[in-house]
């Protein structure tokens, strides 16, 4: 029989940890999904299972000279209206999955279930957001992208539970969320894309993009944003089918029962296109 | 001031709202068992053995061998077995059911049991036909000879899941005289009677079947209760305890019954001076492992084949396959769906292969009163499709739109669908098969009950069927009563299906109501049993398919705008308006709910729910992977009426459940159609699917 | 098993259950509201919609343990207000309950709108109730019954 742990504090949930191999529940609204079972019948938990939503300590929003930082506990809803949270960050929480559900879901939960599906991963990833682990030992600090290592797969030790995501205080000139789900809410992503940019004249000064769902985690090409980043404008606009099929070698998209590789790949690229198009448009 | 002035108080809306109304899982009974279903994990093959675990005390194992009577499904061709017998046909066949008090356990049982097979070779293309229908028109190879052009193309349409918010489930209980009494979600309470009375061998008054509030149907719920009740049945008979049954959402959507699969071929015959002279329609529907009322799809599907135009020379036949995949069956439309979408794509596709405009030519073939119908039967009454054309146009300021969004660059689309659906039960079957009856009563104190086995499941029948009784004696609503169908008082007054509710039971009420108001004596009790007599008139050979093939037809026009999206090839709904004949409307806001929902339902089967089979199992089992509209999806939305009163209907009304549904679909793609510059000859019209369009050039 | 305290329809109420029960569960089997409907089991539906500390959500997906301490209201109590009587005329009016399935969770979903945006838009109140599914209205007169309701109740948010 597998054991319930309601943790109430920090302490309480770091001692659980650092004896037990538990699954952490935040929200629940991805965790109740995975371990669906019959109407009527227990979550299907084949280890132990401890919560933390009633931990205080999780659910702070604030801002130092480190950045913005996000309790693991704050509800997406809340984030959502919290003029603190980077931007780019909202407008992607404002799609994720339902209203209703983002009443209760949480961001930590979202990056610590790695689904390839899931959207603020990919501002996560995009925004150099840091993971912050937590245990008995002490902290540990781990960027975002080296975080997910895979479906469902993340670095997290066993004693350790993620405390907050901080994201570094930065402004960029223009920045871009492109969902691309099965219908206009309520939906989980066929594929998505988050891109930045900032200008300098006429040349690139800072360029992101990362995508979603189409590979086993949030793809970024550190290698092809410094070849962008310098180019002139018109550089850019000579290079970019270049760069856009090599952008088409950073994503593998699969087949699946919301859509299929072929679009995946095409329309990743064709947002892609259409992001390049606005900066190589926006310095003229 | 009400929205609806003429609208009267919706009967169960009180108890819906306040969560009060009772669903099929709402019910709980003292010693209450559940039931949970083995299903068949190979598409198709031979049982070579079953080993059923150790059963716990209380827990029954229930299978083919435990059948009372008769091991099939009573559906109108009945060759579905209530339990797999020595072979299975589909994934999902129900091999068995475990029966017991705890959930945990039952579903223990299901993953311990082991079910040895003998695959075969499983079919699931369009090679092996097990039922084939078709008729004529003129003379369809004459006209050949004589045709200057021919316009082929073929159309495809894909699975629909009726996605009740409901899931499927019975409750089996014992009444107060101990008598087997089944309640649930269910859209025609004598179908389940009759299929638990055939699998057990009862007689009438050995079972009961009540309906309780139902969460929604549109089809799904018309013969998948009478499966789910024949097994709750032959259980009863071992344990003699309360079961219930309530399907997980994946259940549901996994091995219920589903809008059949279609491929339509059609060839059109075009004389030197543009006409068109003849049609030939071949359509195909994948029917699943079973037939079940495939037959009656099929004959539907036929007869709609030409849609609401008037061709001289037909040649329309189609086939329903057998293939091992979970049979399709029921979904408001019946198999029109599918030929309509094929019907409205084509005369499109011919206007542009012979270079006319594609309104004009629909124009010159529209149906009027007096032309003879594609059966050789005759329209009867009269039809008001030009005025439906200029309302729709009208209000959706189509003519202007449609040439601005034709200019090469417009990622604005427009479309425009027309189209009949024909009322009640195919041609005399209301007279000949049905023999629908309904009860009018009143006791000592003159109150006033009606009965009728219509089951409302959302389409608002109980207000409008009680609302025609009280207005014909004059009552006010709320003085006449009317529960819900329960088959010890009830007569059958047919199943609430091929939206014949209003047009054939509300007939029968309205005459009953008047009938009543004769005889009419204070303070005694007096009551009128009304069976159906439909228009002599009607006359239909379901052989030749010749004839009048419905009572009367109601008749439509939907409009719908889109945006594309080049960069996602994503679809956004703009506008959607629709104008309807359906004869007179009895309830205003009931006909608005009724048209805004169906049109939705058949726009989503038009460019978004998406169910594929793979190797025999549907890839979208959850209502997060079969996508629905959401309130996001859906723009703004105009509905009108046009007066048409129908003699045979309750005050001139006629059916409209499915009508609103059949148009949406080839509305919503010749927007699509537009929008893009390119030809869609399959539905759902997905952005995947679109995308493929944009890069076959050839199209 | 613990025991778990938390605040349902105004009333202080103390389980004894996993931690891990659906909230669904224990409001329905438990307490027996059945009010609280089950549609799909993933949190897609909106069905089984319910107040927390005044905010909808799907209450197939929460587990008790992160109930504890907090304020369920369900449609049973919902519907004794002042607030949903002004609802319930407005879905009547439109006609925005058929089959009714979905209709306590609209309900919900419509009181959680309106009580954290009194005066919501047109887009505002669809996008509100976008995680409730109907498959029998169209939503176009859901939608309006909530901005309805939304005029009628002035005051009342």
């Amino acid at each position: 029989m597998v054991k319930k742990y309601i943790a109430y504090s920090l302490d309480e949930a770091l001692d659980i940890l650092a004896s037990k191999d538990v699954y952490i529940v935040a929200g629940g609204s991805d965790m109740m999904v995975q371990k669906k079972n019959t109407a009527g019948l227990l979550p299907k938990f084949d280890k132990d299972v401890l919560y933390v939503s009633h931990i205080d300590e999780l659910k702070k929003v604030y801002e130092d000279k480190d950045g913005i930082h996000i309790g693991a506990g704050a509800h997406l809803s809340d984030l959502e209206n919290n003029k603190l949270v980077p931007e780019l960050l909202r407008k992607c929480i404002s799609e994720v999955a339902s209203v209703n559900i983002r009443h209760f879901a949480t961001l930590a939960g979202n990056i610590a279930n790695a689904s390839p599906a899931g959207d603020t991963i990919v501002i996560d990833v995009l925004l150099d957001a840091e993971v912050v682990l937590v245990s008995k030992k002490g902290i540990r600090k781990v960027k975002a992208e080296d975080f997910v290592l895979g479906v469902r797969k993340i670095d997290r030790h066993q004693d350790e539970l993620i405390k907050e995501l901080i994201f570094p205080v930065h402004k960029f000139d223009k920045e871009l969320w492109h969902k691309v789900g099965s219908r206009k809410a309520d939906s989980i992503s066929k594929l998505s894309f988050a891109g930045v940019y900032s200008l300098l004249g006429d040349k690139v000064k800072e360029f992101r993009c990362a995508f979603g769902s189409v590979a086993i985690k949030v793809m970024r090409s550190h290698e092809l944003e410094k070849e962008i980043e310098g180019m002139s404008l018109s550089e850019l606009n000579a290079q970019k089918d270049e760069l856009i099929e090599k952008y088409s070698h950073v994503i593998a998209p699969i087949d699946d029962q919301r859509s299929n590789k072929e679009y995946r790949q095409k329309v990743a690229m064709n947002i892609l296109a259409k992001f390049l198009d606005e900066i190589i448009k926006g310095g003229k | 001031m009400s929205k609806y002035p003429t609208s009267v108080k919706k009967v169960d809306f009180p108890e819906k709202i306040s969560g009060k109304a009772k669903y099929a899982d709402d019910f709980v009974f003292p010693d209450m068992q559940y039931a949970k279903t083995v299903r068949s994990t190979i598409p198709c093959g031979k049982i070579k053995k079953i080993t059923v675990p150790k059963l716990p005390d209380g827990y029954y194992w229930i299978s083919a061998k435990d059948i009372v009577k008769e091991n099939v499904v009573n559906i109108i061709f009945s060759d579905w077995p209530v339990f797999a017998d020595g072979r299975v046909n589909y994934c999902g066949e129900a091999i068995g059911i475990f029966v017991g008090e705890d959930k945990a356990i039952l579903d223990k049982l299901c993953e311990e049991i082991k079910v040895e097979y003998e695959p075969e070779t499983p079919i699931y293309d369009f090679s092996e036909a097990y039922i084939s229908k078709g008729y004529k028109k003129g003379d369809y190879e004459a006209a050949k000879k004589k045709a200057k052009q021919v316009v082929r193309r073929t159309y495809q349409t894909g699975y629909q899941e009726q996605a009740y918010i409901e899931p499927q489930g019975l409750v089996l209980y014992y009444d107060e005289s101990g008598k087997m009494t089944i309640t649930g979600s269910m859209q025609c309470p004598f179908y389940v009677k009759r299929a638990v009375m055939r699998t057990l061998g009862l007689k009438d008054d050995e079972v009961r079947v009540i309906q309780p509030a139902v969460g929604g149907a549109f089809g799904g719920k018309e013969h998948y209760p009478s499966l789910i009740g024949a097994q709750l049945a032959t259980a009863s008979y071992k344990i003699h305890k309360p079961i219930k049954m309530v399907f997980e959402r994946y259940e549901d959507i996994a091995y219920s019954t589903k809008r059949h699969p279609s491929k339509t071929e059609m060839e059109a015959l075009i004389d030197e001076n543009k006409n068109i002279i003849g049609i030939k329609s071949k359509v195909s529907l994948n029917g699943g492992a079973y037939k079940g009322c495939s037959g009656v799809v099929l004959s539907r599907a036929l007869i709609a084949a030409t849609n609401a135009y008037v061709i001289p020379n037909l040649d329309i036949s189609g086939d329903v396959y057998r293939t091992n995949t979970v049979p399709t069956a029921a979904f408001r439309g019946f198999g029109s769906p599918q030929t309509i979408f094929a019907m409205e794509m084509f005369i499109h596709h011919i206007a542009k292969e012979i270079g006319v405009d594609p309104l004009e030519l629909r124009m010159k073939y529209l149906a009027k009163q007096g032309d003879i119908t594609a059966n050789s039967g005759k329209f009867h009454d009269p039809i008001v499709l030009d005025k439906l054309f200029e309302k729709a146009m009208e209000m959706s300021d189509y003519k202007r739109k449609i040439a601005e969004y034709s200019k090469p660059g417009s990622l604005r689309g427009i479309g425009m669908s027309c189209f009949l659906h024909g009322c009640g039960f195919t041609g005399s079957g209301e007279s000949d098969i049905i023999h629908a009856k309904v009860k009018v009563s009143k006791d000592e104190n003159d109150h006033v009950t009606c009965y009728a086995s219509s089951v409302d499941m959302g389409q608002g029948c109980r207000t409008t069927l009680k609302h025609i009784v009280a207005k014909n004696l004059g009552l006010p609503d709320d003085e006449v009563e009317m529960d819900y169908p329960d088959t010890d008082k009830t007569p059958d007054s047919g199943p609430t299906a091929a939206s014949r509710t209003i047009i054939i039971v509300g007939f029968l009420m309205e005459k009953a109501a008047k009938n009543l108001k004769k005889i009419w004596k204070k303070g005694v009790a007096q009551e009128i049993i009304e069976p159906y007599v439909g228009p002599s008139y009607i006359h239909w050979d379901e052989e030749t398919m010749q004839g009048d093939a419905y009572p009367s037809y109601s008749w439509g026009v939907n409009v719908v705008e889109v945006e594309f999206s080049p960069v996602t090839f994503e679809i956004t709904l703009k506008g959607v308006w629709s104008v309807y004949d359906v004869g007179r409307v009895v309830d205003e806001r009931i006909a608005v709910g009724q048209a805004d929902g169906g049109v939705l339902q058949g726009i989503g089967y038009g460019f978004m729910e998406n169910e594929t089979c793979v190797d025999g199992k549907f890839k979208q089992r959850s209502l997060s992977d079969y996508i629905i509209p959401t309130t996001m999806d859906v723009p703004h939305m105009e509905t009108a009426f046009i007066d048409n009163p129908f003699i045979y209907g309750a005050d001139g009304a006629k059916g409209m459940g499915e009508l609103t549904l059949v148009g949406g679909a080839p509305a919503v793609a010749l927007a699509i159609e537009n929008a893009i510059g390119k030809e869609i000859h399959k539905i759902p019209a997905t952005p995947e699917y679109i995308m493929e369009v944009l890069k076959d050039g050839k199209n | 098993m613990a025991k778990i305290k938390f605040n349902l329809n105004h009333k202080d109420v103390e389980v004894e259950l996993d931690p891990s029960t659906r909230l669904i569960d224990v409001l329905r089997e438990h307490f027996g509201l059945k009010g609280v409907k089950e549609g799909c089991g993933e949190g897609s539906c909106g069905a089984c919609v319910v107040l927390l500390d005044g905010y909808s959500v799907n209450s197939c997906l929460l587990p008790l343990a992160n109930v504890e301490g907090h304020e369920v209201i369900t449609i049973e109590e919902f519907s004794k207000t002042k607030r949903f009587e002004v609802l319930k005329e407005a879905f009547a009016d439109e006609g925005a309950t058929q089959c009714g399935f979905c209709s306590p969770g609209m309900i919900i979903a419509g009181e959680s709108l309106l009580s954290h945006n009194p005066h919501p838009t047109e887009e505002e109140a669809r996008e509100a109730l976008s995680g409730n599914l109907c498959r029998c209205t169209g939503y176009q007169s859901i939608v309006h019954a909530v901005l309805e309701a939304s005029k009628k109740g002035e005051g009342l948010w």
